[in-house]
């Protein structure tokens, strides 16, 4: 600046009043403008801050009357002194935005200092239970291959429960020990499978079918860790022409890929059902089963639909056949998350129901 | 059913391992539910032959011999003197386990070296395998010791053998036994079954017409009846390895005719019955009558447990002429058994109607082998062959005399069945093609005859005629041929098709969906679902209303606890918030979906309920906030309900204050859809909550889910978003306590103000500068022109309007 001054004093001659009342008006830039960031520098909120800026750049403010002052300068010498005189100007006001930026960052903040490693507050989302969780992937898998969710009553009467599913009526899945009885004059019963509802929909509904039917079932077994009298099975149902075995297997084997994963094995070993002929229970392995210490875990039973049950409801066994699958949900979902006591399903602690 | 190895071994000719034969019994559908391995005595050790003996080079006291141990030669180190070449003695091989000392660690043999040479095995002396206290050098076995033989059997001790514990399924009686089995397991080889050559050795010709009549009253309840006689038996205890086969099985030994029955019945699984022949009365002047009857009305009669038994027409018994003498097909009686003195034995050998014998055996809580087989169906065709089994083996080991002539009642023989295969259908339902020969292979590997089989016959289609041996009573009709062909040609061999074929239709496909958007949305709203028991105990339920709906009832409850069905699921949620309140979760909000039983005139019906309880801190717990002490009330409950309404598209709902409150609730509110009732919300009674140790108030609702679901709309419809802007006018008021806010509404609605878009309650207060009984509520109205904006003017008059009604109906002071 004193520079620029010396140079602005060389080229140019002056008189001395002139000079006098130049030199005046350039003494006073500095000064004031010293003043004026020294003060923006101590304001200490945004209040004080615009006080500062009234003082200086109001109307009435300081450097404002400095301005004011250019008109009375020689005419020559305005340009120089009006560009030195804005410059500093311009330095103030800069000044000033910095200042507030800061103390309005400084006002925003909490007045107690923030922790950003203490718990949030949690608006808490709840969850599903696992057996929910655990029949809808199922559905959702078998949806994913055409099939639709059916249901059908949990009190049942003897035909669709037993008599239509060729069960006869010695066999001892009949037997009171493990069937629940509705004080009733029909006395009627509690299913004791999905099953029934096979029937139910078959009545129903001509061929081809293909369902998925979750649901409740009982069992007159004293709860344990195995057991408790009410649980819930699914079961798959597929009528059509020309409905093999082989399909049988490629569906069971879609479904439970979905459900426990690729590396999962699966192995048919025949077995008995009086409704399904050729009847297989399914095993699986997997790394979890071998971690358990046992080469295969029983986890569903299957097979092709007796024709005495088409016969039964109507159907022609000679123009279709079909297959069914069956499962328990609470088995899956034991094996699914390594839940060792099936009555957890039914205490609906929080701690467990959280955990899914 | 157990079954042994060895026994096995006897009837079929198979070389796989224990663990060969679990897989393939498995695979052909008889699961192996367990195996144990018996080791015999002196495992791993054989019979060998010394052959050579050189000295040790690096060991005065040691020599390396060369024995034979039947498979071939080995080489042992052997620090002994005793022996020469050519000496038979005991080898245990690598891997066996001497007995040792208890306490002491066990000591297995290994292949390793001695002093540089290496000892395949040991040699041992008498005390090395327990067989004496103190003894120096080899054990030398007699020079007729077989080579390679096992030392137990040498010794004529146990030797090792494998129990497997099978299922059978309850379609297959005739794999209840050992022969049964191993008919499976020719099947699969291809070998013959070798069943016992029978053949009686002292038999006296004696006619059984004057020994013993047989006279059968209901042949329906008992088809056969096979009656013989084996005289001058020597009852007393059975040889080593009946007594010992029998109890690998199981079934403890008895006496040696017992035993005998005992194993018939596990070889061949036809029960049979010893009865003391002399114990038989007879009518004066005749010989003894064995009766087949059904017992009479309040007859007694005392099974060999020494149960004394009452009795109806409906069970069957054999009798004399005098009195019954076993419960037909169950147990026999005290009166006739077999004891030591017994001379004469009669073998009944019979078959009973399946149906009878398993109504009786439950009544009388009575289940034994034979019942377990009869009430499974047994063989009718097999009756005599075990009759002669079994008195072939009382000759040879009690020393009987059998009766050549015996009485073998059996009124109505019963016709082989005969069953058509079509081999396509096989194919056809397998997703196979099985060659039409191939198919015909596996029926006749199982025994099963083929009838009028041409050999042009090449085509699938052309009919395979089979008959149907008596102990296959499941085989019945064609798809029972094709489970049998699927059996032996194996599931693993069948290839999986992928899923193909039409697309499923049912009308709660729906229904599933929209329940599990119910169950997110409930969960979004911070509340877990519970799946709660469908029996529960009456107890919980408050008492009945007279009139309406009533509780279902079980007939057949497994207790107290469990004895009616859900008629509501709150006693269900109740019972969720005691345990989570026991495990000291403060904060507990839970809902279910599920069903509720109910009785009404006689009807039973299902209904799908929704229901939520909610109790202790309405927040989750946190280190700061004005409201982290506030708990559950009524508002917050209502609340989830009505998100939940408005997301089923439900209009019309009603809260409606109970004036009778009933039941387990305290406060309550029927829930209404138009003048539907369609639930319930309200506040737990306290004495109830205390019951359940409940400590905060408890607030439930249940509502129809089914009804809701039914009553919805999802229908949607895009309404322009407001342009104009809306002016906002407040009101607070003091009104009477018992004006509710519904009444406000009502009240407003009546005069209809123009260009009103919006109502909101936004404070209510009691308190100071209110009086009693009074409350100040606040409103804020919003009102906006459909087509053009609203001046103060306008709104003002409107607003006028409401306050003027306010004031007039509800005797509001507007503050």
């Amino acid at each position: 600046m004193s520079c620029l001054l010396f140079s602005f004093l060389a080229s140019h001659a002056f008189s001395i009043l002139a000079l006098h009342l130049t030199m005046s008006f350039l003494d006073q830039i500095e000064p004031l403008k010293a003043a004026a960031l020294a003060e923006i520098r101590g304001a200490a909120d945004l209040e004080g801050l615009d006080k500062v800026r009234v003082t200086h750049l109001g109307a009435n403010g300081r450097f404002t009357g400095l301005l004011k002052q250019l008109g009375a300068l020689p005419k020559e010498e305005k340009p120089a002194a009006g560009k030195l005189v804005n410059l500093a100007k311009a330095e103030i006001e800069s000044a000033l935005a910095g200042r507030k930026a800061e103390l309005e960052n400084k006002a925003a903040l909490p007045s107690e200092p923030t922790d950003f490693t203490l718990p949030g507050r949690r608006r808490g989302l709840g969850r599903l239970h696992p057996l929910t969780q655990v029949t809808d992937d199922i559905v959702r898998s078998f949806r994913k291959i055409g099939f639709a969710v059916a249901d059908g009553p949990e009190i049942e009467d003897e035909y669709h429960c037993f008599d239509a599913l060729n069960t006869p009526a010695d066999h001892p899945a009949r037997d009171s020990q493990d069937t629940f009885y509705v004080k009733a004059n029909a006395r009627p019963l509690l299913r004791t499978h999905t099953s029934s509802v096979q029937i139910r929909v078959m009545e129903k509904q001509p061929p081809p079918i293909r369902i998925v039917v979750p649901g409740r079932v009982y069992r007159r077994d004293n709860a344990d860790a195995t057991h408790n009298p009410t649980f819930q099975q699914i079961e798959g149902l597929y009528v059509d022409k020309n409905v093999t075995v082989g399909d049988l297997k490629g569906t069971v084997e879609f479904v439970f890929k979905e459900l426990l994963g690729d590396e999962v094995k699966l192995r048919f070993r025949p077995h008995y059902f009086s409704y399904t002929e050729p009847s297989y229970e399914i095993d699986f392995s997997s790394p979890l089963v071998k971690k358990m210490g046992k080469e295969w875990l029983e986890i569903a039973g299957c097979g092709m639909v007796h024709p005495q049950v088409f016969k039964t409801v109507g159907y022609d066994p000679e123009v279709w056949s079909g297959w069914a699958f069956g499962f328990g949900i609470e088995r899956i979902a034991m094996i699914r998350y390594g839940i060792n006591d099936i009555r957890l399903f039914y205490e609906n602690d929080l701690r467990f129901l959280r955990q899914f | 059913m157990k079954v042994t190895l060895n026994w096995l071994k006897q009837y079929a000719d198979f070389s796989w391992t224990t663990e060969e034969l679990s897989e393939r019994l498995t695979m052909m559908g008889i699961e192996v539910e367990g195996i144990q391995k018996l080791s015999g005595e002196f495992e791993g050790v054989v019979v060998a032959q010394i052959l050579a003996s050189d000295k040790h080079s690096n060991a005065d006291k040691l020599s390396v011999c060369k024995v034979a141990d039947g498979r071939g030669e080995r080489q042992i180190v052997c620090g002994a003197k005793n022996y020469k070449v050519g000496d038979k003695v005991p080898l245990a091989l690598p891997g066996c386990t001497l007995p040792t000392p208890a306490g002491a660690a066990p000591f297995t043999i290994k292949v390793s070296k001695m002093r540089g040479v290496e000892s395949q095995g040991m040699l041992c002396s008498a005390k090395e395998l327990g067989l004496a206290e103190d003894a120096e050098g080899l054990l030398i076995l007699p020079p007729d010791a077989k080579v390679g033989q096992i030392f137990a059997e040498h010794l004529g001790r146990s030797a090792g053998d494998v129990v497997f514990d099978l299922e059978i399924t309850p379609n297959r009686p005739d794999l209840n036994s050992v022969i049964g089995i191993a008919r499976e397991i020719c099947a699969l080889t291809g070998q013959p079954l070798k069943l016992p050559v029978i053949q009686f050795l002292n038999t006296s010709s004696e006619p059984i017409t004057g020994v013993v009549n047989v006279r059968i009253e209901d042949p329906e309840l008992c088809p056969r009846y096979n009656a013989r006689v084996v005289r001058g038996v020597k009852v007393g205890p059975s040889p080593d390895w009946l007594k010992l086969t029998l109890e690998k099985v199981g079934v403890r030994s008895i006496n040696n005719i017992v035993d005998i029955t005992n194993f018939v019945l596990f070889e061949i699984g036809q029960p049979l019955h010893a009865f003391d022949y002399n114990l038989l009365t007879a009518a004066s002047g005749t010989v003894p009558t064995i009766l087949v009857r059904h017992a009479v009305e309040g007859e007694r009669f005392t099974t060999l447990d020494g149960i004394d038994r009452p009795l109806t027409p409906d069970e069957l018994l054999i009798s004399d002429e005098e009195k019954a003498v076993a419960l037909a097909g169950i147990m026999g009686g005290r009166n006739s058994e077999i004891h030591n003195s017994t001379v004469d034995v009669l073998i009944e050998s019979a078959c009973f109607k399946p149906q009878n014998i398993r109504a009786t055996s439950k009544k009388l809580e009575l289940r034994t082998d034979a019942s377990y087989r009869f009430e499974r169906g047994c063989d009718v065709g097999i009756c005599d062959w075990a009759s002669r089994r079994a008195a072939q083996l009382m000759s040879e080991i009690a020393g009987g005399v059998i009766l050549a002539h015996h009485v073998d009642a059996y009124p109505h023989p019963a016709a082989q069945r005969e069953v058509v295969l079509r081999p396509g259908r096989t194919d056809s339902l397998l997703g196979i093609a099985i060659p039409r020969s191939e198919q015909i292979a596996f029926l006749q590997k199982l025994g099963l005859e083929i009838l009028h089989e041409s050999a042009h016959a090449t085509e699938s289609d052309l009919p395979v005629r089979v008959r149907i041996p008596t102990f296959r009573v499941d085989l019945k009709s064609e798809i029972d041929l094709v489970e049998e062909i699927a059996r032996l040609f194996g599931i693993n061999r069948i290839p999986a098709t992928a899923p193909r074929g039409s697309i499923g239709t049912h009308s709660f496909d729906l229904v599933y969906d929209q329940l599990m958007e119910v169950r997110r949305n409930l969960a979004s709203a911070g509340l877990f679902e519970a799946q709660g028991q469908t029996l529960i105990s009456d107890g919980y339920l408050a008492q009945p209303p007279a009139t309406g709906p009533q509780t279902v009832w079980l007939e057949n409850p497994l207790s107290s606890d469990m004895n009616v069905l859900r008629p509501s699921l709150i006693p269900g949620l109740l019972d969720a918030l005691r345990h989570n309140l026991h495990q000291k979760n403060q904060r507990v909000s839970l809902f279910e979906i599920g069903r509720v039983f109910l009785e009404n005139q006689g009807q039973i019906t299902e209904e799908r309920r929704l229901a939520i309880a909610l109790t202790g801190n309405r927040h989750n717990s946190h280190w700061a906030g004005s409201d982290r002490e506030a708990i559950f009330d009524v508002y917050d409950l209502k609340g989830i309900l009505e998100e939940l309404f408005e997301s089923l598209g439900l209009r019309g709902i009603s809260f409606a204050r109970r004036t009778d409150p009933a039941g387990l609730l305290l406060e309550s509110a029927s829930i209404n859809l138009g003048k539907q009732p369609i639930g319930e919300i309200g506040q737990v009674l306290p004495a109830l909550a205390r019951k359940l140790d409940l400590r905060d108030f408890v607030f439930v609702a249940e509502v129809n889910i089914d009804f809701l679901l039914a009553s919805g709309s999802n229908a949607k419809a895009f309404k322009a978003l407001p342009s104009l802007p809306s002016i906002r006018r407040d009101i607070a008021m003091l009104v009477p306590e018992q004006i509710s806010h519904e009444a406000v509404l009502t009240a407003v609605k009546q005069v209809k103000p123009q260009n009103l878009e919006a109502i909101e309650l936004f404070d209510v207060f009691r308190g100071k500068n209110v009086p009693e009984g009074q409350k100040s509520v606040a409103y804020a109205f919003t009102y906006r022109g459909a087509d053009r904006t609203l001046t103060d003017v306008e709104v003002n008059a409107a607003h006028e309007k409401v306050i003027a009604q306010l004031k007039q109906t509800l005797q509001a002071v507007v503050r």
